[in-house]
């Protein structure tokens, strides 16, 4: 125990800064309120798979692992492994449970749940959550951190590098939310868009870990291994987080068509009749 | 075929549609293949480089878009392929020609293109290439010729048995 601290405190502090405590207590709160009220839908008789509950526990498990758990390898790979876990996979799995779907089915009618509804229906929620721009949103930021002079200033500032920090894990839950599209957000869209905007925000993540291989983020000097690794770990990581999200929308595709031609069946059905 | 249908409905007439098993199959195909390459080549063999020194701009981003597609396409063919098994509408002949054909047409692909025009990187390193990119290239030509003759061959079924 006594070497730990030393060792991860240049990725772990310096990164988060003073937002961390708070978002992991935001995060254990969030788990257990959204096991809470899974168990309550349950109990008055909806149907709420656990497959949700598994996927925000762990959402929440991967954001709080990379906010304050042990990461291994060098300042570089540990950093884009705790990215990894708090901007891209407890995203993914926390959009893959559907948490305002939930809420809305536990507030009462009233004026917090009109209040939700309203923001969820505005125009600047459907700006956001419209995939291209949350794509843009999401891989700008990243490529403004790793290819300008932010990554110094964020490392140099506690306060912005947290702030940075957050801002990463809620650009991710918004991608992922755009691109699930699971929750009653404003706006349809359609199964293309969505897996183009996948298809280009894979790309761009590839692209950005293959040339950080060679060059790190300016003003930084990392070992060499340190960098080979961290940048693999990026494109690696980034193909499970794009593979899992492809599979929701697979999973979306394969029982909307089922549900479409069942229909197309029984009208049919209708009209011999 | 088990009795209980998951789907009640869905099974249409169960006529088979061959253009689109081949189609399909051929993206699944084709994606395997790429996944072949990243495992064994990449990670087990380690001869593909990551990065090659001599890796320009437009190659990594055709890299990055290509590798994410490959990605993408492996998850969109096994369920379009599980629909065609779930509608009883895949025609077996022309889906095998289909894997055989996406998968060379992949391997020719990724050694002409990749290798060679955009050098994103090469068969092996320290060797001569040369015998390396002949045996790759004429491999993809192969699985391309192995489709070419499943695909005659299942057209050819078809044309016998009328529906």
């Amino acid at each position: 125990m006594g070497a730990r601290p030393r060792r991860r405190g240049a990725a772990a502090v310096v990164t988060a800064g003073p937002v961390a405590a708070p978002l992991v207590l935001a995060c254990v709160l969030a788990a257990v309120g959204y096991a809470v009220g899974a168990a309550r839908l349950r109990r008055r008789g909806d149907a709420w798979p656990w497959r949700r509950d598994c996927a925000v526990v762990a959402g929440c498990a991967a954001v709080v692992w990379g906010l304050a758990g042990p990461v291994p390898g060098g300042p570089f790979t540990a950093h884009a492994g705790r990215h990894l876990l708090v901007a891209m996979a407890g995203p993914a799995l926390l959009a893959a449970g559907r948490p305002l779907t939930l809420v809305l089915r536990l507030l009462p009618p009233g004026a917090p749940r009109r209040g939700l509804l309203r923001v969820a229906h505005s125009p600047a929620a459907g700006w956001l959550l419209f995939p291209p721009v949350a794509a843009a949103v999401d891989l700008g930021g990243l490529w403004l951190l790793y290819r300008t002079d932010l990554w110094a200033a964020a490392h140099r500032d506690p306060l912005a590098g947290g702030l940075l920090e957050l801002h990463m894990l809620l650009a991710g839950l918004v991608l992922a939310m755009a691109v699930c599209r699971l929750d009653p957000v404003r706006g349809r869209c359609g199964l293309p868009l969505r897996a183009v905007t996948l298809l280009a925000a894979g790309a761009a993540h590839a692209v950005l870990a293959k040339s950080l291989y060679v060059a790190g983020p300016p003003g930084t000097a990392f070992a060499a291994a340190d960098l080979r690794a961290g940048a693999r770990l990026m494109y690696y990581g980034g193909d499970a987080v794009e593979v899992f999200l492809a599979l929701v929308l697979a999973v979306q595709w394969y029982a909307a068509a089922g549900r479409r031609r069942a229909r197309r069946a029984a009208s049919v059905a209708v009209g011999a009749r | 075929m088990s009795t209980s249908d998951p789907w009640p409905g869905t099974a249409t007439s169960g006529r088979p549609e061959p253009r689109r098993s081949l189609l399909v199959c051929a993206v699944v195909g084709a994606a395997v293949m790429a996944a072949v390459d990243e495992i064994v080549f990449h990670q087990l063999l380690h001869w593909h480089h990551f990065y090659d020194r001599s890796t320009s701009g437009v190659a990594l981003l055709s890299d990055g878009l290509l590798h994410t597609a490959e990605l993408l396409a492996l998850v969109a063919g096994l369920f379009l392929f599980a629909d065609l098994r779930r509608r009883r509408a895949l025609a077996p002949g022309h889906a095998w020609s289909g894997v055989f054909l996406g998968a060379g047409a992949f391997q020719v692909f990724d050694g002409i293109v990749d290798h060679k025009v955009l050098r994103v990187h090469q068969v092996r390193y320290g060797v001569d290439v040369t015998p390396y990119d002949w045996a790759w290239n004429t491999a993809g030509l192969l699985l391309l010729l192995a489709g070419s003759v499943l695909w005659v061959r299942a057209r050819a079924a078809g044309a016998r048995r009328p529906s």
